[in-house]
């Protein structure tokens, strides 16, 4: 569908001719200056601005420019303060210390002190909230406030993820909140907070408005309003981009690689970046089916997989292969595996040691041919993936048909029951390199994330050990260990990492030309507009 | 005529439990409900969490009970919360003890939405007429095949297609329409004159999508009409007395093909509430159509529920008034319903 639509655009794109002339240079130096409007888009509408409570994208895309949490990450994923000054952690690694930064204010200049991390702290720990994300913080045993500004949390054991815990958390404002049903409260619509913006407006099913907050923990923003409008269709968003009416959009690789560079005149005000992206994709097997379940037919399809074609017919050369389930170019990717290349030869081999024989071009062992069905959501990409990997499969002798399913039939149906043999889906690079809900042995209930069945002593005591050494290089070591078994053992096969594609409209200064690891949007209370660049808001 | 309005409000009651206990079953039966949509697979959402959930939304109880429940609610009219976490009311705004106003989300979407069907509507009947009359009367000549050839074009292009190039071209290209949206930023501050055409700009596009694959069946059926009534015998009469042509058609002959329009735009009430995704997700108009879409997506079940009892309660009495009206304007028919 994207494709098809991106071709008509094209279509249209030279059939039309562009008779405006726009004389303006945005490529010009210009000084820091406070104040204007950043205008993006949203492809859905917030739910609930309590983070804890919604499950949507957008709600937390905007409640986390209103709410802080204890601690953030600074621009090379490393943690920092953010309502919290400092922060001790105890020799036997189960009590945390944070000291408050003092005198900060909610927006509606109400002190922050301890009594709202507490608040917040009882909140997602109660059994009558309605939140997704209790269960890390109910691994805190006690909770207290020393006095105002000091905080201290303990743990029964040792929990080496404790601080991204903190740093997810948003801290909500204790006055607002005591008397009000958190799973039901208009606050959630119309929050104070202690981040750089508050709420200003919110017109249902159109578009939110947000204002600088003078109080802003971390100073006020350059960029005094920013407005989010919501428009599903990412079409519409990309011809609302290029007419200048919004100034930031995610984009897609064919938009990147192929309508960009076809345009110099969008060249001339807008700037693409191109960073890492949040998230992987890979084939995964029900490890407690045949033939899954004998680690050679696993290498076999790993290394009858041409994964460089996948990134490039897919994502079009935009991404990159992984070996170990962390951020490429981040502390905890284990950069020393060695990788599986493309070798349909060596597949063929190992199918023979293992038993199977070529019949009628495709393998077969005890008279059961190998052969099996491949099931992917909606997403165009992983059908795409799915095609490519079934003709390889193809070539060395295995037959493997494609089934696409809607989310939640694919979800309840197969993935709960499970009742799959193969999948082409994704996870997320996650900060901390905790992978205990995926990887670990006791995860496989119905519902629980080990769905495709992995159980490995040695990997099950390596992710114990990983969640309770505070260490930095000894988890490393752990974690290194970790992810050489896991790619050893090749429980699924890493496809591709995907780069997050930004397109931001030259008027927008103070984007950083390299990304940081924490990604180009980290800085963006440092973005200004110029004067001279910021549109008539009254004309539009 | 009283007795047979009665007959038949009266049976409206039953279909309406029919259609909603087949609606509640068959959406139920789509796998998946709410808890398991909104973080499958969100590794810091446990799945007690998820049970937790299912048990506040009474999602683990015996899907009998859970219509029972449902029912009970509706009776008072109550049409509940979105399971959403917003939670917000599915038809009317709650206010809550502060006094702080959580609007509803059909109130929402559904002006919206009617503005949009009835300009629609509007434009889809008045044009047809004119399209099929001229059709009719220059019968198998070039204004009728050009007629024909200019609505089943319409009829056939893909929308969200036309309406991306139109996109283009009048918002991009040239900046004269608005791409998406149904107000400018900076809405509030205009003048109520500015506000009024501002919006009708917005509305030019999505109307006219919406318009043009509506053109063909209405238009036809005016042609067809026309042409059989053209045939008949009265006309030749008037003809023969000596009537103007334009008296023959517009009086005789259009006013007895425009009779079968009525059932026709009877039944066009329920759909009067339905939007349309496509056009919805393009123009980003906050409609019913998005909100019912997301909503079964979401399997998010008062909401659901809440749009298919109302679009069933006007399906029902947009049959009534059809008849009705038909009764009303033919005069044969209303004799038999007499009787």
């Amino acid at each position: 569908m994207r494709l098809i639509l991106t071709s008509i655009l094209f279509i249209c794109l030279f059939g039309c001719n562009k008779s405006q002339i726009e004389d303006v240079n945005f490529d010009e130096e210009a000084s820091q200056e406070s104040g204007g409007t950043l205008t993006n888009a949203m492809i859905g509408e917030p739910n609930n601005l309590i983070a804890m409570i919604a499950g949507d994208g957008a709600s937390s895309l905007i409640a986390g420019q209103i709410f802080n949490s204890l601690l953030k990450y600074d621009e090379n994923l490393e943690f920092e303060g953010d309502l919290a000054e400092s922060w001790e952690i105890s020799e036997d690694y189960k009590t945390i210390k944070f000291n408050l930064k003092v005198q900060k204010k909610w927006s509606d200049n109400h002190p922050i002190t301890c009594k709202d991390v507490l608040f917040t702290w009882k909140a997602v720990t109660h059994p009558d909230t309605r939140t997704p994300y209790g269960s890390d913080y109910q691994l805190v045993s006690s909770a207290q406030c020393i006095n105002d500004y000091q905080f201290i949390a303990k743990y029964k054991e040792p929990y080496a993820p404790a601080l991204e815990t903190w740093a997810s958390l948003h801290i909500l404002p204790e006055h607002l909140l005591k008397n009000e049903d958190i799973n039901n409260t208009y606050f959630s619509l119309n929050p104070v907070g202690s981040n750089y913006y508050s709420l200003d407006s919110w017109v249902t099913g159109q578009q939110l408005k947000l204002k600088g907050n003078p109080n802003a923990v971390h100073g006020k923003p350059l960029i005094d309003n920013k407005v989010s409008r919501i428009i599903p269709d990412l079409s519409s968003q990309f011809m609302e981009l290029i007419a200048g009416n919004i100034d930031l959009m995610s984009i897609n690789p064919i938009q990147y690689s192929r309508v960009f560079p076809n345009r110099p005149e969008l060249n001339k005000k807008i700037n693409l970046y191109k960073e890492m992206g949040n998230g992987y994709t890979y084939f995964g097997f029900n490890l407690k089916k045949r033939p899954f379940d004998d680690i050679n037919v696993r290498k076999a399809i790993s290394l009858a997989i041409d994964r460089q074609e996948i990134i490039d017919g897919v994502l079009l050369g935009l991404g990159e292969e992984i070996t170990s389930p962390y951020k490429p170019g981040t502390y905890w990717e284990n950069k020393n595996i060695k990788k599986l290349s493309f070798n349909p030869e060596k597949a063929k081999e190992l199918l023979e040691n293992s038993g199977y024989r070529l019949n009628n071009n495709i393998y077969e062992k005890d008279g059961i041919p190998l052969s099996f069905e491949i099931l992917t959501n909606q997403n165009k990409q992983r059908e795409m993936t799915a095609v490519l990997i079934q003709r390889r499969l193809q070539d060395i002798g295995i037959d493997a048909s494609i089934r696409v399913i809607e989310w939640a039939s694919f979800v309840n149906r197969f993935i709960k029951t499970g009742e799959f043999q193969a999948v082409v889906l994704g996870w997320s690079l996650s900060l901390d390199p905790d992978q205990y809900s995926i990887w670990h042995s006791s995860q496989q209930g119905p519902g629980q994330f080990n769905f495709i069945g992995y159980s490995n002593k040695t990997v099950d005591n390596l992710l114990e050990k990983g969640r309770q050494e505070l260490n930095k290089e000894k988890r490393k070591a752990i974690y290194n260990d970790f992810s050489s078994i896991l790619y050893d053992d090749q429980p699924i096969i890493y496809l591709y990492a995907g780069y997050g594609l930004s397109a931001i409209h030259k008027k927008i200064k103070g984007v950083k030309k390299l990304s940081p690891p924490a990604g180009i949007y980290h800085n963006d209370y440092e973005w200004f507009v110029p004067n001279k660049f910021r549109r008539n808001e009254m004309s539009l | 005529m009283l007795k047979y309005l009665l007959k038949r409000i009266i049976w409206m009651i039953p279909m309406l439990i029919g259609i909603s206990l087949i609606s509640f079953f068959i959406m139920h039966l789509a796998p998946g409900d709410i808890t398991s949509n909104e973080s499958a697979f969100n590794p810091k959402a446990s799945e007690e969490s998820r049970q937790k959930l299912r048990k506040m939304y009474d999602l683990d109880k015996p899907i009998i009970v859970q219509y029972g429940l449902w029912l009970k609610r509706i009776i008072k009219l109550d049409f509940g919360s979105s399971f959403a976490s917003h939670q917000r009311p599915v038809l009317w705004e709650e206010k809550d003890k502060n006094g702080n106003i959580k609007p509803g989300l059909i109130q929402k979407a559904l002006p919206i939405t009617l503005l949009i069907n009835l300009l629609t509507i509007f434009l889809i009947f008045s044009i047809s007429i004119v399209l099929g009359t001229i059709a009719a009367v220059r019968k198998n000549k070039i204004p009728d095949r050009m007629i024909t050839l200019f609505v089943f074009v319409g009829f056939a292009i893909p929308g969200f297609w036309l309406a991306l190039l139109l996109m283009y071209s009048l918002g991009v290209s040239n900046q004269i329409l608005p791409i998406s949206g149904l107000h400018s930023i900076g809405y509030e501050q205009m003048s109520p004159i500015t506000q009024f055409i501002d919006m009708l700009k917005h509305l030019i596009l999505p109307v006219f999508i919406s318009c043009l694959s509506g053109l063909a069946g209405i238009s036809l059926y005016v042609r067809n009409g026309m042409i059989e009534i053209l045939n008949q015998d009265f006309i030749k009469t008037a003809r023969a007395k000596g009537l103007y042509e334009k008296k023959v058609i517009f009086v005789h002959t259009l006013k007895n093909a425009l009779l079968p329009l009525i059932t026709i735009l009877g039944l066009s009430i329920p759909g009067l509430i339905g939007g349309s995704v496509i056009a919805e997700s393009i123009f980003a108009i906050p409609g019913m159509g998005k909100l019912f879409y997301d909503a079964v997506l979401m399997r998010d079940f008062p909401v659901v529920m809440g749009i298919l009892t109302i679009g069933s309660i006007l399906t029902l009495l947009g049959n009534l008034i059809a008849d009705l009206s038909y009764a009303w304007a033919d005069p044969r028919i209303r004799r038999g319903l007499t009787k």
